[in-house]
């Protein structure tokens, strides 16, 4: 896995970092953390897919959908208790992440990323027609059990969600499987011709994406307390999570948690300014600047200034 | 009885025959050399030995049927594949191109990776660049090397001079007679640079329009006329 001592410094101080925030901001900014903290976590299962395979999904909020629909129906509807609800919401996830990797056994590129925004449109219009007494049809599910209580715990919760499974994705793709992902999104056939079943390591991506994307989709809709198709089966939240990803650098996990973060604190920092629609405007020109200055994202800005600070101590 | 043996080998792509009736064999440790222009098939042979194209006929290996196996089960058997050099992952360091390869690695792969060093230095020195930066001649070296990862028997190697200088394709068929001397490997390279084959292959098959027109070693094709003007530039 090659992990070097300031993986491990720069780990605890991400974590030690987050972990002291409520300690250092108010409370309003707390609860813009928490859906930073989401953001990202739904940022970083994109990027366990998408960001290494090349198999752009346009369908993510559809996992994060049946996560966050699973636990709800199975919570409000049924009294199963959360302990359960939520690993069977992940389960149940990652059968559909199965279903996503049907069509990329055959088919990548913008095919594959309009077969799978269909799949959310399709998962959209089901959620309301099949079994409203469950979902909730257009109205969605309210009253729904949540897991904590006021925003520094809820904070707490998300911050240590984020943390786990962001280290966990991270050595995920440290390891050799991460490799021949990365090395899927940029020449799939040269990976066949090394002797690599394609088919299992895709698989492997689409489960491993689908159980966070999942987790981030159960403990949301129990920090939330409600659950509405229009709310998550929306272009609008598939489009925040693939910025936050090439804002803050595709493929490299870490990236798109900066990104998730710098996205949702600029669109707060407009707020008072611009309390319109209008911030919209400004946040994707400064999105837009970004990604022009740097195709690989707010992570590559920090290296290069990096780089340059160490060969000025040189 | 030879290390590969392929007879009567048809590949498709669509209606378009790619191969037709193909025949060839090499023994173990020797070196042939496929030759032969743009879309001769060249390609499709090699992909086609590795079960990356759908084909006809036989392919054995070690007198064991390969046609119709999986590239994992072919590069268990003991093929190892490297491809034409634009084929590496670019934005991955040398040595994370190489470990690609050590997924299916039949031996230990902490000596493999030692081999491969040992093999091509410069790619040791340069072990945390991107492939993207580095000179053809060096990507070339990542490619076999990749391929040396899995340990094989046999290595098929796609056109390994294409857009590389004369001093480096000199160096790139010495690093192949090394490999086929030093480690016992049977060598089976595609080539358009029929001087390149000539000076290094034992026995030369010219592939034409998806089909093995003549073979034979460099002095009997050689004095062939109607080949030697159009694939060495000589007439004798």
């Amino acid at each position: 896995m090659n992990l070097r001592w300031y993986h491990f410094l720069l780990w605890a101080a991400f974590a030690a970092t987050l972990m002291l925030m409520p300690e250092l901001v108010s409370k309003g900014t707390l609860r813009t953390m928490i859906f930073a903290c989401y953001l990202a976590i739904f940022a970083v299962s994109w990027d366990l897919l998408s960001g290494r395979t090349g198999y752009i999904s346009f369908g993510h909020p559809f996992l994060i959908g049946i996560g966050a629909y699973t636990t709800a129906i199975l919570s409000k509807r049924f009294d199963v208790p959360l302990e359960l609800s939520i690993p069977i919401a992940v389960v149940v996830t990652m059968i559909g992440g199965l279903i996503v990797l049907l069509p990329a056994l055959r088919i990548k590129g913008s095919y594959f990323a309009l077969v799978t925004l269909a799949y959310m449109e399709l998962i959209y219009q089901l959620t309301q027609v099949v079994r409203p007494d469950l979902t909730g049809g257009t109205r969605g599910i309210s009253g729904i059990e949540t897991l904590t209580r006021g925003a520094v715990n809820g904070y707490y919760l998300a911050a240590t969600l984020l943390i786990i499974l962001t280290i966990f994705s991270w050595a995920l793709m440290r390891t050799r499987i991460g490799t021949a992902l990365w090395a899927i999104g940029m020449n799939e056939e040269s990976v066949r011709g090394s002797g690599l079943s394609t088919t299992k390591l895709k698989c492997f991506a689409f489960l491993a994406s689908a159980f966070v994307a999942g987790l981030g989709g159960a403990f949301y809709v129990h920090y939330l307390g409600s659950i509405a198709p229009r709310a998550l089966f929306d272009i609008n939240f598939l489009f925040t999570i693939l910025v936050a990803v090439l804002i803050g650098g595709a493929g490299t996990i870490i990236g798109p948690v900066m990104g998730a973060f710098f996205l949702v604190f600029l669109l707060e920092w407009l707020r008072p300014w611009l309390p319109g629609a209008e911030r919209y405007f400004i946040y994707g020109l400064i999105a837009l600047v970004i990604y022009m200055y740097e195709p690989k994202g707010i992570i590559r800005i920090f290296s290069n200034l990096l780089g340059k600070l160490r060969g000025a101590n040189k | 009885m030879p290390d590969i043996e392929i007879k009567k080998l048809c590949a498709f792509y669509g209606k378009a025959q790619a191969l037709s009736d193909l025949d060839l064999s090499a023994s173990e440790g020797e070196i042939i050399a496929i030759i032969g222009a743009n879309g001769a098939g060249k390609s499709t042979l090699l992909d086609g030995i590795m079960g990356l194209v759908t084909c006809t006929g036989s392919v054995r290996v070690g007198g064991d049927e390969m046609l119709g196996k999986s590239s994992s089960a072919t590069v268990a058997k003991g093929i190892g594949y490297a491809p034409e050099r634009f084929n590496l992952f670019p934005y991955m360091s040398v040595k994370a191109n190489l470990m690609v390869g050590a997924h299916t690695a039949r031996e230990d792969v902490q000596t493999n990776l030692e081999t491969v060093y040992r093999l091509f230095p410069r790619l040791a020195e340069r072990k945390n660049q991107e492939t993207a930066t580095q000179s053809g001649g060096e990507r070339q070296m990542v490619s076999l090397g990749r391929a040396l990862m899995t340990s094989p028997s046999i290595l098929l190697v796609d056109e390994p001079t294409i857009g590389l200088a004369p001093k480096v394709c000199l160096e790139i068929s010495e690093i192949l007679r090394r490999l086929s001397t030093e480690m016992g490997l049977t060598v089976v390279v595609t080539e358009q640079n029929a001087n390149f084959a000539l000076s290094l292959a034992e026995r030369i098959y010219v592939l034409e329009g998806g089909k093995i027109t003549s073979s034979g070693t460099a002095d009997e094709l050689t004095k062939d006329d109607a080949l030697a003007q159009s694939y060495f530039g000589t007439k004798h």
